[in-house]
């Protein structure tokens, strides 16, 4: 038991001894001597388990088991859906009840969700005396920051505990053997027992009190509120253990340590006088805005009692356990104002200075330079996770290292936290890291501020490797590097603005002109088919009439068959023979020679007589009309009769 | 006399009305533009968003005002609205390479990853190239070649017994048959402009197995995924995945194109 701590370690020695031979007669009774290594059981839980995107929450893992050796903390690098911005931070318990001692370890992680929605924190390997122990896995729900209306406290713990096969002892045990008792009251035991037996005994409760405070009730997120548990008492106290791991909800925690001696103070209050003992120091930084409850913790309190019979309080010491609770405390968080937030405020709650070096000034291409940028300053600097230098065109950059640490300077946390870069010139010539920002909200004078650091000009020097030394034209190229990414700028108008929705295809112009070739070539097709047939109308009616009108030319030519007018029936008849061919064959009589009849004849197929004979009675005809003497009646008739005899013919051949 | 009088002054009246109305929608507008640029400029990105809204109020759609009030939703984290208005946008210009980019940037922020079905290469190539030109243009291209096809066929008709005809036969074949070209090109275009296209508008929807709230859920979509809605029935969406994953949407979860 040697973290309980020892109000007194100058006690008597005859009484240490007579106790611990009780205790070790009361263990070898009941045969129940705790070993080494009883079965652990380890567990994870989160204090929230519903958070705003952007928000915070904190991860323990605790491990118990009746004897603990040294327990790393777990392996958390499955932890992919949260960035771990604070942890571990560890936190130890013993307990002893009954002649079984039991010891809980705890790990605590502060973690920023990566994304939104149902995130799981996977089960936790944690190796405890060569064994591996898994947590349960945890799941966190994340809801986007000003969304759902789910407020930071929302939600209530939520835990993945899984135990080993030996279950250690529940609570209501209470701490370790060692007893406590104030130096002022200290006396020998014949004293104390003159003394009890002087008085009557008081059955009243003993005069003990527990109460926590904190510094402050209201507080920005972030901001440090400190609590303090104080112990008043006016009898002595033995032993004095806490019946749980005190949680606190919604902040993040750091123990500010208490000396091992705890220091007492006498306190007045009216009339009595009191010790007074601090339990409990922690400095909270709330991770959510809103009331936060910071609850209750109790504590066991074993004190001695008083005993009417000398002998017993001699003996033994009579003693009594006590339960005291303290009172909840409500802290009222108000969020960071949004207003005038620096677009590069990542979190950081307190009052901060920068530092920004180089470890040298002159260098070459492809030499690397560290550059170190620190914060230190009061407050808490976990959240703080992007790193504040930007990346720089001429330069390669590498990840930086990250170290962190926080210590106590009174009850104030101070931290500290760098980053440690590795920056490799591309490009010779005069180089410049440019000035650093880093941006933090004070919460005393409730502003942001930002600090800002110097400029740091670097000279670039060639490279070694170039053989032309200084003065040479080479230089190390490398690719353009695209930075970042983000989307195009916006767009302007300067020819103004127009309404583009109205699609050509649906207008009623192209339904119109979609048509018009269609609706046009019909109609053409139409027309000219129309017009053909028209025509083919007029031929046929040609030659329907031509047999008919060839008779009347005939007719016409027997009126004259006389000699005086023999040349005009030669004519009428050659007419007749002609037009009758040209209507045949819907040409035009005027330019009808006898080659051409020929021609025409034989292509529909007259026979070679036929042709003979038409080309015969035509040139006797054209004979009779050009000679000097007219012919007779008798040829002239005959001529008729060849002529008529010809167009019989004729038609029958033509028209077969 | 004085009907005629008072006819002509209604009618001068009218002109004047219909005349004045558009100037002074489009000189709001023309501001409004510019206060949502400036806010814009300035990073108060929910007032330039309110700004292009009122111009689109007005019933102007530009495909620039689209396109600055998708950027001002992203800019806001909105992602849904963002990729919706650029898909709006590249709907009336698709040859803005800006778009395209935001657009393609913005998908890459979205949690659902749904592959498309892989297209061959010179397929793509004409889809890429299609992609580029206005509904118009092409409209315009296809009515041009139409319209000649049309014509030579007219003049074919007129000119039989010609000896030029086998020549103007074969030209309006070459026209006929870039008219066929273009006017699959247009088709494209009009199922491009037409597709029934949603985009998801809530962080996370479940997609139902049928149109009521007591469905199975078959699987979840997030904000910006874009989804083919295939039917509807009151108050709900039927919409598919590329990859043939369907199911029953609320209509309120989701934004038609």
């Amino acid at each position: 038991m040697r973290r309980t701590r020892a109000l007194d370690r100058g006690r008597p020695a005859g009484r240490v001894a007579l106790l611990s031979i009780a205790v070790l007669t009361l263990s070898a009774l009941r045969g129940v001597v705790p070993a080494l290594a009883q079965d652990a059981s380890v567990g994870a839980q989160v204090d929230r388990s519903r958070i705003d995107e952007g928000g915070q929450v904190v991860l323990t893992v605790e491990v118990s088991a009746g004897n603990l050796g040294d327990v790393a903390p777990p392996d958390v690098s499955g932890i992919v859906d949260f960035d771990i911005v604070g942890g571990p931070m560890t936190s130890s318990r013993f307990q002893w009840v009954n002649g079984r001692t039991s010891a809980t370890k705890s790990f605590a992680y502060v973690l920023r969700p990566r994304k939104t929605g149902t995130l799981a924190i996977p089960p936790l390997g944690l190796l405890v005396g060569g064994k591996t122990y898994r947590t349960g896995s945890v799941d966190v729900e994340v809801y986007p920051a000003g969304g759902a209306g789910i407020g930071p406290r929302g939600g209530s713990p939520r835990s993945g505990q899984r135990r080993g096969p030996g279950q250690i002892g529940g609570p209501g045990q209470i701490g370790g053997p060692g007893q406590m008792g104030g130096p002022g009251q200290m006396g020998g035991p014949g004293q104390m027992g003159g003394q009890q037996r002087a008085q009557p005994p008081p059955l009243a409760a003993p005069q003990v009190t527990v109460v926590a405070d904190v510094d402050s009730r209201t507080a920005y997120i972030g901001q440090q509120v400190t609590l303090r548990v104080v112990l008043d008492t006016q009898t002595e106290i033995l032993n004095l253990g806490m019946k749980d791991t005190p949680t606190f909800p919604g902040f993040w925690a750091e123990e500010i340590k208490l000396p091992e001696n705890l220091e007492m103070r006498r306190v007045q209050r009216g009339t009595d006088v009191y010790n007074e003992y601090t339990l409990m120091k922690r400095a909270l930084f709330p991770t959510g805005s809103g009331a936060l409850t910071i609850p209750g913790m109790t504590y066991q309190i074993q004190v001695r009692r008083r005993s009417q019979d000398p002998i017993e309080s001699f003996f033994f010491t009579p003693t009594e356990t006590i339960s005291r609770r303290t009172e909840p405390i409500t802290i009222h968080v108000q969020p960071l104002p949004a207003a005038s937030r620096p677009p590069d405020f990542s979190g950081a709650v307190g009052n901060f200075s920068l530092n920004v070096n180089a470890d040298r000034r002159e260098t070459r291409v492809n030499d690397a330079i560290g550059v170190k940028v620190k914060v230190t300053g009061e407050g808490n600097l976990s959240a703080v996770s992007s790193p504040p230098l930007a990346e720089l065109s001429d330069f390669k950059r590498y990840a930086p290292k990250v170290s962190s640490s926080s210590t106590l300077v009174g009850d104030r946390l101070r931290a500290e936290k760098s980053w440690d870069y590795v920056l490799i010139p591309l490009a010779p010539g005069s180089q410049t890291i440019p000035s650093v920002n880093f941006s933090f909200f004070d919460p005393r004078a409730g502003v942001y501020r930002t600090v800002s650091s110097a400029a740091i000009p670097i000279q670039v020097a060639r490279g070694a490797d170039g053989s032309v030394g200084t003065g040479g034209t080479s230089v190390a190229q490398s690719d353009v590097r695209q930075l970042r990414k983000d989307i195009h700028f916006i767009k302007q108008a300067p020819d103004g603005l127009e309404d583009r929705s109205r699609l050509f295809y649906r207008a009623p112009l192209f339904s119109v002109l979609l048509l018009l070739p269609v609706v046009g070539d019909l109609g053409l097709f139409v027309f000219t088919r129309r017009r053909e047939a028209r025509q083919a109308n007029a031929r046929q009616r040609r030659e329907r009439r031509a047999r008919s009108q060839a008779r009347r030319r005939l007719k016409e030519a027997r009126r004259r068959m006389s000699p005086s007018t023999s040349r005009a029936f030669y004519a009428e008849v050659a007419r007749a023979l002609t037009e009758y061919v040209a209507a045949k064959f819907d040409t035009s009589a005027a330019g009808l020679t006898h080659d051409r009849i020929e021609e025409l004849l034989s292509s529909r197929g007259a026979s070679d007589e036929v042709r003979r004979e038409f080309h015969r009675c035509l040139e006797a005809c054209d004979y009779a009309r050009f000679a000097p003497t007219s012919s007779g009646d008798e040829q002239m008739r005959r001529t008729l009769l060849a002529a008529e005899e010809i167009l019989v013919r004729l038609e029958r051949s033509l028209s077969s | 006399m004085t009907l005629i009088r008072c006819a002509a002054l209604a009618a001068l009246a009218l002109l004047g009305s219909a005349a004045g109305a558009r100037p002074v929608a489009a000189s709001t507008s023309r501001e409004l533009f510019e206060a949502g640029n400036n806010a814009y400029e300035l990073g108060r990105f929910d007032e330039a968003a309110t700004a292009y809204e009122k111009i689109l109020g007005y019933g102007v759609s530009d495909p620039r005002v689209l396109y600055n009030l998708a950027n001002s939703y992203f800019k806001q984290g909105k992602l849904g609205a963002a990729i919706l208005h650029y898909e709006r946008a590249l709907r009336l210009d698709p040859s803005d390479r800006d778009a395209r980019d935001n657009l393609e940037f913005a998908r890459g922020m979205i949690r659902d990853r749904v592959t498309e079905s892989e297209v061959p290469y010179p397929v793509k190539v004409v889809q890429d190239v299609l992609d580029g030109l206005s509904a118009n243009l092409v409209g315009a291209v296809f009515l041009l070649l139409y319209c000649a096809a049309g014509g030579l066929v007219g003049v074919l008709v007129l000119a039989r017994g010609h000896a030029g005809r086998r020549a103007l036969g074969y030209c309006a074949g070459a026209a006929g048959f870039l008219a066929l070209v273009a006017g699959g090109a247009l088709a494209y275009k009009i199922e491009q402009i037409t597709a029934a296209r949603a985009i998801v508008m809530e962080e996370k929807v479940d997609v139902l197995s049928g149109p009521a709230a007591d469905n199975t859920v078959l699987f979840t979509v997030h904000e910006g995924t874009r989804l083919e809605v295939r039917n509807r029935r009151d108050g709900w969406y039927q919409v598919s995945l590329p990859n043939a994953m369907s199911g029953w949407v609320p209509s309120g979860a989701v934004e038609q194109v």
